[in-house]
C-alpha cells in the first residue's frame, strides 16, 4: 500500500501540467459546493439545539367564522393560520398539560426609559407569560424573571436584554428602573443577555432571520394589553366581535394572535396533547352553527420549519447549481485521469507481467486520483472562505450568517475524499484491465 | 471534407476518456443554460419600471401611536414643503420599493377572489408627486378625494395599472368598470402605464408584475405617517438629509423610521440587494462552468496530441498537410462535444424540470438550447485550437524515430 501510494505520488509528478488543471478543477468545484452549504448549513442549523426536540407549536381553531369567510385582506389563507386567541390561550395555560407553555407574539412598538422626555425607541417586543424564560432558556445576567402569580395579577413588569439596557438606561444594570410601553410603565426585574434566534422561528410572522432584529424586551401579556399595546397582526376574526375602529387593530380576545408553544417530553405526550387539543375545539360550545370542522394542531420545530418555507429559495437553487458545477468538474478530472492512466498502458502491463495482482494497479491509480482531489481541497480553502467573504460584503439579511465552522471544514476534506474516490474509480477500474502481455509486446 | 471514420476509430480506442468529457460538456450545456436562465429572469425584476419618478423622489417615514393623523401631516407637510428645494410633498401610503401598506383581495362580483393587488392611497397632489403616467381615462377632481372608512373610503374612483387592467378584463376597455374587496367599492376612472406593488416579486399576483391600484383618499386618521417628497434629483440627498431634520422638529412625538425614510434610488438598491447578490453568483458559477470546460477540453487535447506524436508524424509523411492534421483534431472535438449536447439538451431540460417542480421558476424558453450549443461548439473550437496547432507542427520525420 505504501508502495502504490509512492507510484501514485510520482504518477503526480510525472504529468505536472495536467496535475495542476486537474487540482484546480476539482479545488473549483468543491469551493463553489462548499461555501452554497456552508450558507444552507447556517440557515437550516437547529435553532435551540438541545430543546427544539421537545417544542411544539400547538393551534386550535376557534375563531367564530365561517370557513370560506376567513380569507382576510393579506393574502394569508387558511393552511397558513397558526396563532390562537388570548381567550384560548387563557384556558390552556390553566389547564396546563404541558411541562411547559407559553403564548408569544414579537411586536415592533416604543420603548421608552425613565421620565417623560425619554427618548422613543422603536424595537422588538414579546408579549408572552412566565414559562417562556425557562421554556426558550433566556439566560438571566441579572434579577429575575416573572412568575405565573404576576401574569395572572397583571403585573407591569418586564425583562429587557442587557444591550437595551444600555441603550436606555446607559448601564447594563438595569434592575428597578422604569420602562414606558404603550400607554403603561413597567419595572425592569431582569436583564437578560441577548437572546437571538436563527431562525426566530417562535414567531415567524414578525422576522425570520438576522443579528440586528430580535426580542429586546420580554413583558406579560396581558400586562402589555392593559398597556394597550397592539398585537400586531392576526390570522381570523371572529365575526361577533365588536367593530374595529381602524383595520390595523388587533382585538387579542377576538383574533387569534398569539403563537402558542408547548414543551413536552417524548412522543407519547405529544400524541396525549394532540387529543387534548382536539377534545378542548370539540367542546367549544360557541362555534356551533358556523359550519367548521373542529380542527387542532400540534406542529414540532423542524415541520414547522419546512412548512414556513424560512430559508430562501434562492439559496438552495444555488446549491443544486453549485453542486451540478461540482458534478462537471469530476466529469473533467475523471476525463482527464482515464486518459493519463491509459497513457501509462505499457508500464501498467509490465508491472502486471511482473505479478502486481489487477487489486494493486486499481489501489495506486485510486491514490493518484485522491492525492489530486485532497490538493484540490486544500486550495478549495482559501476560495471557500473567499466565498462567504464576498457575500458578507453584500451584506443582505441572512448572509452574515455565512462564516465556516470547524464542522464545514471537516466536511470540505470528506468532501474532497469523496469527490477523489469517485472520480479516480472508473479510470482506475479501466486501467486495472489492462491485459500484461499486448503491452509489453508493444513497448 | 473532413472523413469522420478514422476519427471514430481512434475514439473507439479511448472509449472512457471521449465518454467522460462527452458527459462534462452535457453537463455544462444544462447548468449553462439553466444558470444563464435564471440570471435573464433575475435582470428582468432588476429592471422593473416602478411607474414614479424615482430619481426625484424621497420618503419620509414616521411612526407614530397615538397621533392625530390630520394634525401630525399638516404640521409635517408643511414643514417639508419649507425646505428649500422641495417641489412638492404629499400623503401617500406606501411608495414602491418602500413598506408595502396593504394588499387586498378583490372580487368582480362580491363572492369570488380573483386576485390580490396592492392598494395605493395617496392625498391630493399625490400623482403629481410620484409622477403617475395614466394612458387612458380621466384626472383625478377635487371630489375624488373622500374620507377613508377606516381603510379607504367605501366608494371611490380608481386607477389600476395596464397589466392589472389586462388581467381583470383581458381585451376590454376598463375604464368604468367596477370591482370590491370586502363592503368597500371602486371605480376605475383611469389606467396607468405602469406602478408597481412596494415589494415587486414578493409573491403577491404575478412575479414581477404589477398588480396595483391607486385610491384618492382625504389624508387623516387612515393616511398618515409617509410623505413623497419631490426634488430634482441633483438636489434630492440634501433635500432628504434636511427634511430628516426638520420633521423630527415638527413633530418630536413621532419616530422618525430611518429604514424607510430614504430616497427612491436608495430604496430600490436596498431592496434588490439580495437579487444582485444571487445574479452575481450565477455569473460566477457561468465563468468558472466555461473556464474548467474548456481546460478540460485543453487537457485532453494536449494529452492525445502528445501521445500521438508518431502518428501524427507518420501521417505528415505520407503526405498529410498540416491542415489536414488540424482539421482531424478540430473534427474530433467536433464530435465529442456534438455528443455531448446531445446529451445535455435532454439534461438541460431535466434540470428546468426540476427547478420548475420546487422553485418558482418558469419553462426554459427553447431558443436557449440552440444558443447555448452554439457557445459550446464555439468555447470547444477555441480550447482545441492550441493543442491542434501544436499537432500540426509535428514535423514528418517524427515518424523515423523510434519510441
Amino acid at each position: 500500500m505504501r508502495y502504490n501510494l509512492t507510484l501514485a505520488w510520482h504518477g503526480l509528478k510525472r504529468y505536472p501540467r495536467s496535475t495542476v488543471l486537474a487540482v484546480i478543477t476539482v479545488a473549483m468545484g468543491v469551493a463553489a459546493t462548499m461555501t452554497t452549504l456552508a450558507l444552507l448549513h447556517q440557515l437550516t442549523a437547529d435553532p435551540l439545539p438541545g430543546r427544539s426536540g421537545h417544542l411544539y407549536l400547538a393551534w386550535v381553531d376557534t375563531v367564530r367564522a365561517k370557513p370560506q369567510q376567513s380569507q382576510s385582506l393579506n393574502d394569508i389563507t387558511v393552511q397558513n393560520y397558526h396563532r390562537i386567541k388570548w381567550d384560548d390561550a387563557q384556558a390552556l395555560l390553566h389547564d396546563h398539560r404541558a411541562i411547559w407553555q407559553a403564548p408569544m407574539a414579537s411586536v415592533f412598538t416604543e420603548i421608552r426609559g425613565e421620565g417623560d422626555q425619554a427618548k422613543k425607541h422603536r424595537n422588538y417586543v414579546l408579549a408572552t407569560t412566565s414559562e417562556f424564560m425557562p421554556m426558550f432558556g433566556v439566560a438571566l445576567r441579572s434579577g429575575r424573571g416573572w412568575t405565573a402569580a404576576e401574569d395572572q395579577t397583571h403585573a407591569p413588569v418586564a425583562v429587557i436584554d442587557s444591550e437595551m439596557a444600555q441603550t436606555l438606561y446607559g448601564t447594563a444594570d438595569a434592575v428597578g428602573r422604569e420602562l414606558r410601553l404603550g400607554h403603561g410603565v413597567f419595572r425592569v426585574i431582569g436583564v437578560s443577555a441577548p437572546f437571538s434566534l436563527q431562525p426566530h422561528f417562535y414567531d415567524l410572522a414578525a422576522f425570520s432571520f438576522g443579528d440586528q432584529r430580535r426580542d429586546q424586551v420580554f413583558a406579560p401579556v396581558s400586562a402589555l394589553l392593559d398597556a394597550g399595546v397592539d398585537l400586531a397582526g392576526s390570522d381570523a376574526c371572529d365575526e361577533d366581535g365588536p367593530k374595529k375602529t381602524t383595520l390595523f387593530e388587533t382585538d387579542a380576545a377576538h383574533c387569534s394572535s398569539l403563537s402558542y408553544w408547548v414543551s413536552l417530553p417524548d412522543s407519547k405526550a405529544a400524541s396525549d396533547f394532540h387529543d387534548y387539543l382536539q377534545h378542548y375545539v370539540q367542546n367549544q360550545q360557541a362555534l356551533a352553527g358556523y359550519g367548521k370542522t373542529s380542527r387542532a394542531e400540534l406542529t414540532g420545530v423542524g415541520a414547522w420549519l419546512s412548512r414556513q418555507n424560512v430559508v430562501p429559495d434562492n439559496v438552495r437553487l444555488n446549491a443544486w447549481l453549485a453542486g451540478s458545477f461540482l458534478l462537471l468538474c469530476m466529469a473533467n478530472v475523471a476525463g482527464l485521469l482515464a486518459a493519463r492512466f491509459l497513457r501509462r498502458g505499457a508500464e501498467i502491463g509490465i508491472r502486471r507481467a511482473l505479478g502486481a495482482p489487477r487489486a494493486a494497479i486499481f489501489q495506486q491509480h485510486v491514490f493518484e486520483a485522491v492525492l489530486i482531489c485532497l490538493l484540490g481541497g486544500v486550495l478549495a480553502l482559501p476560495l471557500t472562505l473567499f466565498g462567504p467573504w464576498t457575500l458578507r460584503l453584500q451584506d443582505s439579511g441572512f448572509t452574515d450568517l455565512a462564516h465556516l465552522d470547524p464542522a464545514m471544514f471537516a466536511a470540505l476534506f470528506a468532501l474532497a475524499l469523496a469527490v477523489g474516490v469517485i472520480t479516480g474509480w472508473l479510470p482506475a477500474w479501466r486501467a486495472s484491465r489492462v491485459e500484461p502481455g499486448l503491452q509489453v509486446k508493444s513497448a | 471534407m473532413t472523413n469522420f471514420a478514422p476519427i471514430l476509430s481512434a475514439l473507439r480506442r479511448h472509449r472512457l476518456a471521449t465518454a467522460l468529457i462527452a458527459m462534462e460538456i452535457a453537463l455544462a450545456c444544462a447548468v449553462l443554460c439553466n444558470a444563464c436562465f435564471l440570471i435573464a429572469e433575475q435582470l428582468r425584476l432588476l429592471h422593473i419600471t416602478s411607474g414614479v419618478d424615482e430619481s426625484s423622489l424621497a420618503v419620509i417615514s414616521l411612526d407614530c401611536d397615538g397621533c392625530k393623523g390630520a394634525d401630525l401631516n399638516a404640521r409635517v407637510t408643511a414643514a417639508l414643503r419649507a425646505v428649500p428645494g422641495v417641489e412638492s410633498v404629499a400623503v401617500v401610503n406606501a411608495v414602491p420599493f418602500a413598506q408595502p401598506a396593504g394588499y387586498a383581495g378583490i372580487s368582480l362580483d362580491r363572492e369570488h377572489f380573483i386576485a390580490v393587488p396592492h392598494f395605493y392611497a395617496g392625498g391630493p397632489g399625490s400623482v403629481e408627486t410620484l409622477g403617475l403616467q395614466r394612458v387612458s381615462g380621466r384626472a383625478f377632481q377635487a371630489d375624488d378625494f373622500q374620507i377613508a372608512e377606516n381603510w379607504l373610503p367605501l366608494n371611490t374612483s380608481v386607477w389600476i395599472t395596464r397589466a392589472f387592467a389586462e388581467r381583470l378584463w383581458p381585451g376590454q376597455d376598463p375604464l368604468g368598470k367596477e370591482f370590491w374587496s370586502d363592503k368597500y367599492h371602486f371605480r376605475v376612472v383611469g389606467v396607468m402605464a405602469h406602478l408597481t406593488p412596494p415589494d415587486p416579486g414578493g409573491g403577491h399576483g404575478d412575479s414581477g408584475g404589477e398588480w396595483s391600484v391607486f385610491v384618492p383618499v382625504i389624508p387623516g386618521e387612515s393616511l398618515h405617517g409617509v410623505y413623497a417628497v419631490r426634488a430634482s434629483p441633483a438636489a434630492l440627498s440634501r433635500v432628504l438629509r434636511d427634511a430628516r431634520d426638520v420633521v423630527q422638529k415638527a413633530a418630536p412625538e413621532a419616530v422618525l423610521d430611518l429604514q424607510q425614510s430614504r430616497t427612491v434610488p436608495e430604496l430600490r438598491a436596498d431592496f434588490y440587494r439580495q437579487t444582485r447578490v444571487m445574479v452575481g453568483m450565477l455569473a460566477g458559477v457561468i465563468v468558472a462552468l466555461l473556464l474548467v470546460t474548456a481546460l478540460g477540453i485543453v487537457g485532453l487535447a494536449s494529452f492525445w496530441v502528445q501521445q500521438r506524436r508518431k502518428q501524427i508524424g507518420i501521417r505528415r509523411a505520407m503526405g498529410a498537410t498540416r491542415g489536414d492534421i488540424l482539421h482531424y483534431f478540430q473534427a474530433e472535438n467536433f464530435l465529442i462535444v456534438s455528443a455531448g449536447i446531445g446529451i445535455g439538451m435532454v439534461m438541460t431540460f431535466a434540470l428546468n424540470l426540476v427547478l420548475m417542480k420546487f422553485y418558482e421558476v418558469p419553462r426554459l424558453p427553447a431558443y436557449y438550447l440552440p444558443l447555448g450549443a452554439l457557445v459550446l461548439w464555439g468555447l470547444g473550437q477555441l480550447s482545441v485550437l492550441a493543442p491542434a496547432l501544436r499537432a500540426a507542427s509535428v514535423p514528418p520525420v517524427v515518424a523515423t524515430r523510434s519510441v
